[in-house]
């Protein structure tokens, strides 16, 4: 076969850019560990996501010393958690899966991208070196309202960072002379004891303080009797406060004799 | 005419891309040009051109044969 | 009266049957460019006047209309010529030739109307599922059926030009296999070896579970059977163009094709490593092990090597062309090529545009860096330079020297048609260009509304605005574009007047001929044997682990019918309904 000596140049200039190209990648697998999404993340049926112990409440957790997970459930058309925030100098390691058909867990403007295709788990590893601001967007076509499935990333500072979270349990309404209970569970993705004070101020008087240990990835509830007759009748603005987060609701003191069934 | 009609309007739209990126090109130099001076600018290399490809060609050495 | 012998004068019934596939080409491509323009309006939110629901209706019509009718169209029907004129024989049964033409013509309306059924609430069908039809969306079983008659049409499209090669080999036992015959016919070979996916995914999975027969399907499995055909028909939409830069460019040019055997030795190459390449379009797919992927990408980047050969013969024969012509010098030969010439022109300036794709493409094909660009914009402004201009430029370019060998009149106005090809080039480059730049910050593909609530994009230069002005003053120099084409072929079709002066039927000689290649490139068993190895080593083990970690009927996957919809605020009730 009669190949002209510049055709042959342009072969072999050719297979050096293909080689080449091919080098590249395997050194970015090999050197500097550029992973890949593979099959590390296993298989689920999307029917029994919710009683995944994974999936069943979703969210970041703390897994080693600057290392946590997260994980997210995609479906039409939303993430869960919708925003999520992990701390700067981390590394996380995203578990993604869907409830219905695929989507995509885009990170915008990032290399952070992964199908999320219904029966599989996928597995990202990210680092976060600078806090910053990105969106979540899903980039596979997922039906009729697609284009409003987003979410929030937030990497923030580390010292801003914690994984404590409350929720609180209240009567609305107290009558006059009761005592009544405000009590806060506080929870701990941490992967340490979580040792604080929680306090309630309620009222323009009362200020109450607990301490309270919470231990890694665990809860606890914090029990704040509070005694209406000091407060007097009317409304009373409180709030729980544990590690700077705050929570805050409005207890309404009646007398006796009016308003028995509690219409708050 | 240096070259032919043909020949013109591919030049012209080989200046598309070109003026397109010419600011993302420039922006790498500090330049940020707005969306109106690069249509200035664009307009001003289609002049050139166009002066050039019109402007007669001496003693028809380059001959025009598309 | 000159003896005029144009393929109308050597072959009439052929030239009526491919007539009429070149008129179906060109309908698809009139009414899936107008739904570019809407899309493009509408995604940069320059002019709304559809809901965004029915944004999904159109761009599934806008995929299927243009990459699969309007190209596979134009490739029958050019292909048909091609086998036709290079053996210089007739096919063997007109009437079987009318067959295949209309099984392909059945399936494609079965597959229009279930997609128009999306927006016409009177048809109770749906089908918006996109071109890529991923599960667990399900369409109307119109939907699958009409693609797999469509599918199987162009099997019998390949049976007929093979069975005339054969009836031609019988006559010339010992003549090499004419070069338009040999890319016909590779082509076909690895057609016919990639559909099985598809095939396979439709037949056994997808339309079962659409008539009900089996409850599930597993995503993954139907996904990756597309792929095992998804990336091998851009091949098969790119053939018939690099026939044609292949075999007329050189001639329009004025001159020869530099190599026949090189021609060979590309297709084959094609043939061989089309398909198993399918797994670099789920780089980011869970479920599939690293090193498939790596297998893929490898496979894929020796997948360059084609094409780089191929820029390097279209630009030689084009420069000999131009030296035949008296063109001189370094590059003023450039000015010596035929530019007044729209077939030509248009054919240059796609192979250029290509070159740019191919960059791209360079892009998608690297594993690690896909993570940054997969799903984005960017995947649109690369293959609009690909099917978009390589294939869909070449074919309308091409279609000014064919449409009057087909019909014996002259092109109504040349003028318009250089024009025509022109604007393509000016509206390819604002929209792609501007595409591959949104796709660089982020901006996903498929979507109606890529304006978010919780954040903005950043490009690196300009602003959001000014991409988006790009792209919709490039959607609308297309769609022009296509509508100076349609109005050119059909008043040169109506009212142009037979002409005597209508080129012969010829295609380009070689300044290098097959007697230079080996026999062996013209031993299709061999090639064939070595792809189905290659496709056999690439995805044996992936379909495998697939099917051995999510069931080959996958677990308990519930359909998703796209006509229910929801609003998104009963759907936000609703999750927070089934999350613990």
């Amino acid at each position: 076969m009669n190949i002209h000596t510049y055709e042959k140049t342009w072969l072999a200039v050719s297979m050096v850019l293909i080689v080449g190209f091919i080098a590249t990648v395997t050194y970015g697998a090999v050197g500097p560990g550029i992973a890949m999404i593979d099959d590390d993340g296993g298989s689920i049926d999307p029917d029994t996501i919710n009683d995944d112990e994974r999936f069943n409440d979703p969210g970041v957790t703390h897994v080693g010393e600057n290392e946590y997970e997260a994980a997210v459930v995609a479906q039409a058309w939303t993430y869960t958690p919708s925003e999520i925030t992990v701390p700067a100098n981390s590394t996380v390691t995203f578990y993604v899966t869907s409830r219905d058909v695929t989507h995509s867990f885009t990170v915008a403007g990032t290399n952070v991208n992964t199908m999320v295709v219904p029966g599989q788990i996928s597995e990202m590893t990210v680092e976060f070196d600078e806090p910053g601001e990105y969106g979540i967007l899903c980039n596979e076509y997922c039906g009729a309202y697609h284009h409003t499935m987003e979410g929030k990333l937030n990497v923030v500072p580390q010292d801003e960072f914690d994984l404590t979270e409350l929720s609180t349990d209240a009567s609305d309404e107290a009558q006059l002379g009761n005592q009544t209970t405000i009590n806060t569970t506080v929870s701990n993705d941490m992967n340490y004891d979580l040792e604080t004070t929680a306090t309630l101020e309620i009222g323009d008087q009362q200020s109450l303080e607990q301490d309270v240990t919470v231990p890694a990835h665990g809860s606890e509830t914090v029990e704040f009797a509070v005694d209406t007759t000091d407060l007097g009748t009317g409304d009373h603005d409180w709030t729980v406060t544990v590690d700077g987060h705050e929570e805050s609701d409005t207890l309404t003191v009646t007398n006796a004799t009016e308003g028995g069934d509690g219409d708050a | 005419m240096r070259i032919s009609k043909g020949g013109l309007l591919v030049i012209m739209a080989f200046l598309t891309p070109l003026i397109v990126e010419l600011r993302t090109v420039l922006s790498w130099f500090g330049i940020r040009l707005s969306v109106v001076e690069t249509g200035a600018l664009g307009l001003a290399l289609i002049g050139a051109v166009l002066i050039w490809a019109l402007w007669p060609s001496n003693g028809g050495t380059e001959a025009k044969l598309a | 009266m000159a003896m005029r012998n144009a393929y109308i004068d050597q072959f009439p019934k052929e030239a009526r049957v491919i007539r009429a596939i070149l008129w179906s080409s060109f309908l698809a491509l009139t009414i899936g460019g107008t739904l570019g323009l809407i899309q493009g309006l509408h995604r940069t939110n320059v002019l709304r006047f559809i809901p965004s629901q029915d944004y999904y209706t159109v761009l599934t019509a806008h995929g299927v209309l243009l990459v699969i009718t309007f190209t596979i169209f134009f490739l029958v029907g050019i292909f048909t010529w091609a086998v036709t004129t290079s053996l210089d024989r007739g096919v063997k049964d007109i009437r079987f030739t009318w067959g295949w033409y209309a099984i392909m013509m059945i399936g494609t309306l079965l597959v229009g109307v279930s997609i128009l059924g999306g927006v016409v609430d009177q048809i109770p069908m749906n089908a918006d599922v996109l071109y890529t039809f991923y599960s667990p969306f399900q369409a109307h079983p119109a939907f699958y059926v009409g693609f797999v008659l469509f599918v199987v049409g162009t099997w019998l499209a390949g049976f007929d030009w093979f069975r005339t090669w054969w009836a031609w080999k019988k006559d010339n036992p010992d003549e090499r296999i004419p070069l338009p015959t040999f890319m016909a016919l590779t082509t076909m070979l690895f057609w016919y070896l990639s559909s099985i996916g598809v095939a396979i995914s439709i037949l056994a999975f997808l339309l079962p579970w659409s008539l009900g027969i089996i409850d599930s399907v597993n995503p993954l499995l139907t996904r990756t059977l597309f792929w095992f055909f998804g990336h091998p028909v851009v091949y098969f939409w790119l053939m018939p163009a690099y026939m044609l830069w292949y075999t007329m460019l050189p001639k329009l040019s004025g001159g020869k094709l530099f190599s026949d055997p090189l021609a060979r030795v590309v297709f084959v190459l094609f043939l061989i490593l089309s398909t198993p390449v399918g797994i670099h379009h789920q780089y980011l797919d869970p479920g599939i092990a690293e090193g498939f992927k790596f297998i893929a990408m490898t496979n894929t980047m020796f997948l360059l090597l084609p094409s780089l050969l191929t820029a390097f013969t279209v630009v030689a024969s084009m420069e000999h062309g131009a030296r035949q012509r008296g063109g001189k010098g370094y590059l003023s030969w450039l000015k010596a090529l035929p530019w007044r010439d729209p077939a030509f022109t248009g054919m240059a300036l796609a192979g250029l545009m290509f070159a740019a794709g191919g960059f791209s493409g360079m892009i998608n094909a690297g594993l690690s860096i896909n993570y940054l660009v997969h799903n984005s914009w960017w995947v649109v402004g690369h293959f609009h330079l690909t099917v978009g201009t390589a294939a869909a430029l070449t074919f309308m370019a091409a279609s000014y020297w064919f449409i009057p060998q087909l019909t014996g009149k002259e092109i109504w106005n040349r003028s318009l048609g250089l024009v025509q090809v022109v604007l393509w080039f000016i509206g390819m480059t604002f929209m792609s260009n501007a595409m591959h730049r949104a796709g660089l910050f982020g901006m996903p593909r498929r979507t109606a509304e890529p304006q978010y609530q919780g954040f903005d994009f950043e490009p690196a230069v300009g602003t959001v605005a000014e991409i988006d002005a790009q792209v919709a003053l490039g959607a609308a120099l297309l769609t022009l574009s296509v509508y100076l084409f349609i109005t050119n072929m059909v008043l040169t079709t109506i009212g142009g007047s037979t002409s005597d002066a209508i080129p012969d039927n010829t295609y380009a000689g070689t300044l290098s001929g097959p007697e230079d290649a080996p026999v062996i490139i013209d031993n299709l068993k061999l090639w064939t044997s070595i792809a189905v190895v290659l496709v056999i080593i690439a995805y044996s083990l992936p379909l495998a682990s697939i099917i051995d970690a999510g069931g080959l009927f996958g677990p308990g996957i519930d359909p998703w019918k796209p006509s229910v919809v929801a609003d998104p605020s009963l759907v936000l009730e609703s999750v927070r309904g089934v999350m613990p």
